[in-house]
């Protein structure tokens, strides 16, 4: 094993948010409007991976549970700085909540241990709860801290990082293993070379299956028909339009109009 | 106007109605300058009126009027010309058309048939949704249709479509005496006679306004990528733009920028620019049917660079990172502006850009002061800026300008490439063409407007 810290980032391939519409008909995101990408907070994990593996070497995998194709989003990852990548796919998984899609995340990471630290975006764009990566924490019997906007020092044995909670912020010293979810806040993730883009392009990615965990894990608590919750409707606020009025008249007449039209309003 | 007002002012109520006429300069301040930069930017006139036609009918009875009682107006689109092009300055109407702005899309032809007041971004959104592109980005997205033709609108993104021009299929346009043109149409061909259509594109609403266009888009590619290649010396960055053109890639855009500036650009807006490596560097745009296309080609570029002496090239691909870097690219110069005299638009032959930036900084050198460049390398369309010093125009700065013009034209080029001459530039437009050329021209603008009633005092010197 490489000297330094060992270190898991979960990624999720999601559609491209400037890109993708949605089917107010059917009441979800038209998936094939758009593109798919690294879930933009997970880049920022990475990123701070990618920092700290400079700073006290190491290795970073990258993990993801998603469709044959989330293969391309973990190919990106290394291009941006990643040693190596696993997909978790199988039907098995799919239609997973996030308790569901934690606990076979938390499966994996126990299949690549030994680990020093766990690396996630402080949510997704697609599902926004900011669930998955303190559960995969709680899965594993590991500390964790939320909503980091810094990394304020990191050695070997321990990181120390600063969330903010509103109107305080928390600095935290952790030891390992333990996991972080990281804000927009803690960096700007740096753009891959095109040479390192196309090496990744050619690269291998692990491919495990529920079998691929059957060591570990137990069935019962994956995919669709073992999540306790489910999401009965999704839908997009419409966007409403601004709207002008032209006031005309005298100083007095147009004090009234807008008088009248602020009690409108207002009412 | 003093005189006429009353009758004036009660015809174009009956025409437009009440709402839609203007008078009061408060409610018009709006329309009484563009973006050129201060220190050169024209005054506007006083007693003016403002008018929002809602068709070409209207225009069409807008102009008639003003032809006979001899009244000028000032045709403005979105005001985002760097020239004083759409400044009102005398006396007289301020013709905005930002009510017209239907957009149609035929998906059948790829072509858009556009009003003059629909904005760069309506348009941009329409053909989107559409499932087509609109390749062309002159900046400011607020610029409007009937603004991009009558000023020929450039900017990024001309490499491989080019400027307006080459977009402008058909024109509806309506002259002085209200009468009103329909040049060419959904066509790709048109062969009938002298092409007036190209004689109104880039004319800055001197000749006629255009009320209606038919404009081409393209399928929009699936895939789309944004280099940065850094470069330790400028020359090397230049000579890579050649290099790169006759490897046969053609990318939509090839923007030179330089690392001072373009990190100014980025903190302005709080942002980081991804590449810190090499003070010259090449910003590309390009698109593809498929990421292999689109990869390969971006190998090609880099090799290309690479043998000239580039860094290590880095790749955006998602459009949240490009669209970052298309954005702090054109706020360039949004932070530049605020300590901006001016802002030049020289253009000569690709292949002259280098020799043209050696000759500025030669000038730089001379009058001991900084000229900060950036420019579409792939146009030859260098923009150089005159910057103040201690927040006052310096004395040589209009000797600046003008050893750059005349740089720019030893070594085969114009003084603008797509900011046109607007009011600012008139007097050395006409010092810099031909008598005969200045003479054929004055023809022309009589011939459409007689009574010198279009955008008077722009483009043309007067006399």
């Amino acid at each position: 094993m490489k000297p330094g810290l060992k270190m898991i980032v979960l990624v999720k391939q999601v559609p491209e948010i400037e890109k993708v519409r949605f089917d107010y008909e059917k009441g979800r995101l038209d998936r094939s409007s758009a593109g798919a990408v690294i879930n933009p907070f997970d880049l920022n994990a990475l990123e701070a991976a990618v920092q700290i593996k400079e700073k006290t070497g190491g290795e970073i995998t990258v993990l993801s549970m998603g469709p044959p194709q989330a293969k391309e989003a973990l190919k990106d990852a290394l291009a941006r700085g990643a040693d190596n990548a696993v997909l978790l796919t199988d039907v098995k998984f799919a239609g997973a909540d996030t308790l569901a899609t934690s606990y076979t995340l938390s499966c994996a990471v126990r299949k690549l241990e030994p680990f020093d630290l766990i690396l996630c975006g402080e949510k997704t764009i697609d599902g926004d709860t900011a669930q998955v990566g303190p559960e995969v924490a709680e899965f594993l019997g590991i500390p964790h801290v939320a909503y980091v906007e810094k990394i304020l020092d990191v050695n070997e044995n321990r990181v120390v990082t600063r969330s903010r909670m509103e109107r305080c912020y928390y600095d935290i010293e952790m030891r390992f293993p333990s996991l972080i979810t990281v804000t927009k806040d803690a960096n700007t993730p740096r753009l891959p070379t095109l040479r390192d883009k196309i090496k990744a392009r050619k690269a291998e990615i692990t491919i495990w299956s529920a079998d691929d965990l059957s060591d570990i894990a137990h069935e019962a608590i994956f995919g669709a028909s073992n999540s306790p919750t489910r999401v009965a409707k999704v839908y997009a606020p419409l966007s409403s339009k601004r709207k002008a009025v032209f006031i005309k008249g005298t100083t007095e007449e147009k004090a009234r109009q807008i008088a009248s039209l602020l009690a409108e309003l207002v009412l | 106007m003093t005189g006429t007002n009353e009758k004036v002012l009660k015809k174009l109520e009956e025409t437009v109605g009440k709402d839609w006429v203007v008078t009061e300069r408060e409610f018009m301040e709006n329309y009484l300058q563009d973006e050129t930069p201060e220190s050169v930017r024209p005054s506007a006139a006083n007693d003016l009126i403002l008018v929002k036609p809602s068709s070409t009918e209207e225009v069409s009875q807008i102009l008639k009027l003003a032809n006979q009682e001899k009244i000028p107006v000032f045709p403005v689109g979105g005001r985002t010309g760097l020239v004083g092009a759409s400044v009102p300055t005398e006396p007289g109407i301020i013709l905005s058309l930002e009510r017209m702005k239907k957009i149609e899309i035929d998906r059948q032809n790829l072509m858009a048939i556009v009003e003059a007041g629909a904005t760069l971004g309506e348009l941009i959104e329409a053909s989107e949704a559409a499932g087509l592109f609109f390749p062309l980005h002159p900046g400011d997205e607020g610029a409007q249709i009937g603004g991009l033709i009558a000023t020929n609108a450039g900017g990024v993104r001309a490499v491989k479509y080019g400027v307006v021009r080459n977009y402008v299929k058909g024109i509806e346009a309506v002259l002085p005496t209200g009468e009103v043109l329909n040049l060419g149409g959904r066509l790709i061909k048109n062969n009938a006679g002298y092409d007036l259509m190209h004689l109104i594109i880039g004319s800055e609403g001197t000749l006629c306004v255009v009320t209606k266009a038919v404009i081409k888009l393209y399928a929009r590619s699936k895939f789309s990528a944004t280099l940065i290649v850094p470069f330790q010396r400028r020359f090397d960055a230049i000579k890579s733009v050649q290099a790169i053109l006759q490897s046969g890639v053609v990318p939509l855009a090839i923007e030179y920028v330089e690392l001072k500036e373009i990190n100014q650009a980025a903190e302005h807006l709080n942002e980081e620019w991804p590449v810190q490596e090499g003070k010259a560097q090449l910003m590309l745009i390009l698109t593809a049917i498929s990421e292999d296309e689109l990869l390969s080609a971006c190998e090609k570029i880099s090799e290309v660079c690479e043998k000239n002496g580039a860094g290590e090239t880095v790749i955006a691909e998602t459009k949240e990172e490009q669209d970052k870097i298309l954005r702090v690219r054109s706020n360039i110069y949004t932070t530049l502006k605020p300590q901006m005299i001016d802002i030049l638009d020289v253009t000569v032959p690709p292949s002259r850009l280098g020799d043209l930036m050696n000759a500025v900084d030669e000038i730089a050198r001379k009058h001991e002061t900084h000229l900060p460049v950036y420019g579409h390398a792939g146009d030859g369309n260098l923009h150089i800026h005159i910057m103040k010093e201690e927040d006052k125009p310096p004395d040589y700065a209009s000797k600046v300008k003008r050893e750059i013009y005349d740089a720019g034209i030893r070594l085969g080029g114009v003084i603008t490439g797509e900011h046109g001459i607007g009011k600012i530039r008139v007097d050395e437009f006409a010092l810099t063409i031909g008598e005969k050329e200045l003479s054929l021209m004055k023809g022309i603008k009589k011939l459409f407007d007689p009574n010198n009633i279009l955008n008077p005092g722009k483009v043309i010197p007067s006399g």
